[in-house]
């Protein structure tokens, strides 16, 4: 790429790369990020602490202040100065007034009588220098004037002069003064007045103003780390939270300090993401376990019977049987595997949509669709579903859950027994799905077992499930912000029966 | 699948990058009396089934250089009008919702019962051939009127549930056809779970004592390890 000649030359690279868009060439871009306007190697160079927004932030801060007390106080010289050269400027128009008025009154006579009068005046701050046309020395304090008198009109004059002393030195003092050519006779006058006093102050000031500068400067960086250190602290704490949870401490969360600022804000959004995050390791961290747990058995089942029906010859008979066995081992895997996977999802809570849908409805669907199968089994199947009971959830998880209590039912309760679904208002604002049937029930020790993942009473090892069921009642009772209730149903002591209460809150 | 009577022999595409699933289908579906023609990749899929007029096509979602939604989508954008059907190992409802909403007709999880495979099949080859507006469904002399909902066989009225009517009348679209329980359950009660009793063969029962009972000729016929047919 060549730059046009009539480029200025400090329209270097690094310059047209801070310029959003390309300009020009066969490149897409520059190959090394050079934006920053630090050159890299400085940068490194530069300590840990001055890249942190901390020092930044005080940097800009005080850089701030002492623009501002700068300008204060550059205003505060400026004024006071122009003051008192305007102030002494005013006295001296004043006192030519005066004396301008007496020239014109009583001629040179008359002005020259007022200056001795003046002359003689203690406190004073002025001094006089009267000279004739010819250039003589009429009155005065000085021997001559510092300066020609101007052929006309006025003229400024500063000048130093020796002013004796009581003890008879004479010490130089620095005045101003105006020299005026007097009209008709010609003859000038000069009032001047001493500028000593003028310049102690103005060097009072500026000598305050170089002392405070300073100062202002060191207290607002000063200030400004204070004020930023706070933030830069917070900041701080995010980062160490984010630290400790990437070296595997998942538990932590950023404290919460409860002011409700924009800190705390983050920090709750922080916090409720890595309370997300934990859920979903803990899902996938489960389903391993699960898959470890469940599936390795059958599976070394199924590896088993062919590893026998690979070692003997046999009867096309047997072969047949046993590969009958086979495929029905493979689908129970499979059912289990599809359960595992299921669960994992509704743990993570990424499955499922949440719309207002009718829980009585969908009741009436799953009473209609399992009321014959039960009557064939020789149950009997009742419902009392209250209309109108409305929830926000997902109609097919709900529906499964529902089909997997009452599936639980089926199964447990021995021929002849009932099974009673129904919908009623729960506590507070809860919704109750009961399913009741009259089997064995589940004695109270073992139900928050029961409802873990895998678990089967011994006595149900005989029936054929993937022990998963509950499960996955209780997760999508807690995926939809309710619970799994398990209770005893109406029989007696012995065989007291099951009620299981999906509990769901009202939409 | 011996004993299954074909309605007619459909041109079936299947678009699937594993061999030994694409054997397995192609078997399944040639079994079934259909005639299968295999591509190995979503690119070639959406050629040939641009190319050449198929019944139906089942393809896989994740292929090899086009994945099966866009090729579906790609496909229907094109005009294509071949009914589709999913086959994936991501089976969820889900999944499912976003397969059809690509433009599939139909979705079946992975692994899937071969006779699963083959109804659902069918169900598809049979839509392109089934009119839109009909008002009366007939299979052998039974006769369903959609409109005034009334159905009789042989002049005899039938007094039908609501739900059993439904479940008729899918029964009656595709007659002649293998149905499972999962289609049933699925477009008969809108549901896509595995219920693990078997609540549905209790509901065909019941449909099939209403309307086969005093004929000697039974209408609704269970296929072993499949399904139901209604005699067409």
């Amino acid at each position: 790429m060549k730059l046009p000649a009539h480029w200025p030359a400090w329209l270097t690279f690094e310059r047209m790369a801070k310029l959003p868009a390309k300009i020009a060439g066969q490149f897409p871009r520059l190959p090394e990020d050079i934006r920053f306007p630090i050159p890299e190697r400085v940068r490194r160079a530069m300590p840990v602490f001055v890249r942190t927004t901390t020092f930044k932030l005080a940097l800009l801060y005080s850089l701030m202040i002492a623009a501002f007390s700068g300008a204060l106080l550059a205003y505060l010289y400026y004024s006071t100065v122009y003051y008192i050269r305007v102030e002494s400027e005013r006295r001296i128009t004043v006192e030519f007034e005066q004396l301008a008025n007496a020239y014109y009154t009583g001629g040179m006579e008359r002005l020259s009588q007022s200056v001795f009068e003046r002359m003689t005046l203690s406190g004073s701050p002025f001094y006089y220098y009267l000279e004739d046309t010819s250039g003589r020395k009429i009155a005065g304090h000085f021997p001559r004037l510092p300066d020609d008198p101007p052929e006309s009109g006025m003229k400024t004059v500063y000048f130093d002069f020796e002013l004796p002393q009581s003890d008879g030195s004479k010490t130089l003092r620095p005045a101003a003064g105006r020299i005026v050519r007097l009209r008709d006779n010609g003859g000038a006058l000069m009032v001047a007045f001493d500028t000593a006093q003028q310049t102690v102050i103005v060097d009072r000031i500026q000598s305050a103003i170089l002392v405070a500068a300073p100062v202002a400067l060191i207290l607002s960086l000063f200030g400004g780390v204070l004020i930023t250190r706070g933030a830069a602290r917070r900041a701080e704490e995010l980062a160490k939270t984010a630290e400790a949870v990437i070296g595997g401490e998942l538990s932590r969360r950023v404290p919460v300090r409860g002011t409700g600022d924009e800190f705390d804000r983050l920090a709750q959004r922080i916090n409720a993401m890595l309370d997300q995050i934990g859920k979903l390791v803990e899902a996938s961290q489960n389903t391993g376990n699960a898959i470890a747990h469940d599936l390795r058995s059958p599976l070394t089942r199924l590896r088993n019977r062919l590893e026998i029906a690979l070692a003997k010859p046999m009867t096309e008979e047997a072969a047949s049987t046993t590969l009958g066995e086979t495929v029905e081992e493979v689908d129970r895997v499979l059912d289990t595997f599809n359960a595992i996977l299921r669960l994992a999802r509704l743990d993570a809570g990424t499955e499922g949509l949440r719309v207002r849908m009718d829980l009585s409805e969908v009741a009436e669907e799953l009473a209609e669709l399992f009321d014959p199968a039960c009557e064939e089994g020789g149950l009997s199947f009742r419902s009392q579903i209250t209309r109108n009971q409305l929830v926000l959830g997902d109609r097919e998880l709900i529906g499964q859950a529902i089909s997997n209590l009452i599936d639980n039912a089926v199964k447990y309760t021995p021929q002849g027994g009932a099974i009673c679904l129904s919908v009623t208002r729960g506590p507070e604002a809860m919704i109750d799905l009961t399913v009741l049937d009259t089997g064995p029930g589940i004695p109270e020790v073992e139900r928050p077992r029961v409802i873990e993942r895998f678990h089967r009473l011994d006595s149900a090892r005989t029936q054929p499930g993937s022990g998963l069921g509950l499960s996955l009642v209780q997760s999508v009772a807690e995926l939809h912000g309710g619970e799994l209730v398990l209770a005893d149903g109406n029989g007696p002591k012995d065989c007291p029966g099951l009620k299981a209460t999906l509990r769901l809150p009202r939409a | 699948m011996a004993d299954t009577l074909h309605p007619r022999c459909l041109k079936v595409l299947v678009v699937e990058d594993d061999n030994e699933m694409a054997s397995f289908i192609e078997k399944v579906l040639e079994d079934a009396g259909h005639e299968v023609e295999c591509a190995r990749d979503g690119a070639t899929g959406l050629a040939r089934a641009r190319a050449e007029d198929f019944d139906a096509l089942v393809v896989d979602r994740m292929l090899p250089e086009k994945d099966g939604l866009t090729l579906i989508r790609e496909f229907r954008d094109a005009g294509g009008t071949t009914p589709a059907l999913f086959l994936s190992a991501l089976g969820d409802v889900q999944n499912k919702v976003q397969g059809l909403k690509a433009g599939a007709e139909d979705y079946l999880g992975k692994p899937f019962v071969p006779a699963e495979l083959a109804a659902r099949v069918e169900a598809l080859g049979r839509r392109t051939t089934s009119e839109p507006q009909v008002t009366t469904l007939r299979a052998g002399d039974l006769e369903m009127n959609l409109l005034t909902r009334k159905v009789t066989r042989s002049g005899k009225k039938m007094d039908l549930q609501p739900r059993e009517f439904r479940l008729l009348e899918y029964l009656m679209r595709h007659a002649g056809q293998v149905v499972t329980r999962t289609m049933l359950l699925e477009k008969v009660w809108d549901y896509n779970f595995d219920p693990q009793t078997n609540v549905i063969d209790v509901h065909v029962s019941r449909l099939r004592a209403k309307i086969d009972k005093d004929f000697p000729e039974p209408l609704l016929q269970t296929v072993r390890g499949a399904g139901y047919r209604l005699q067409g």
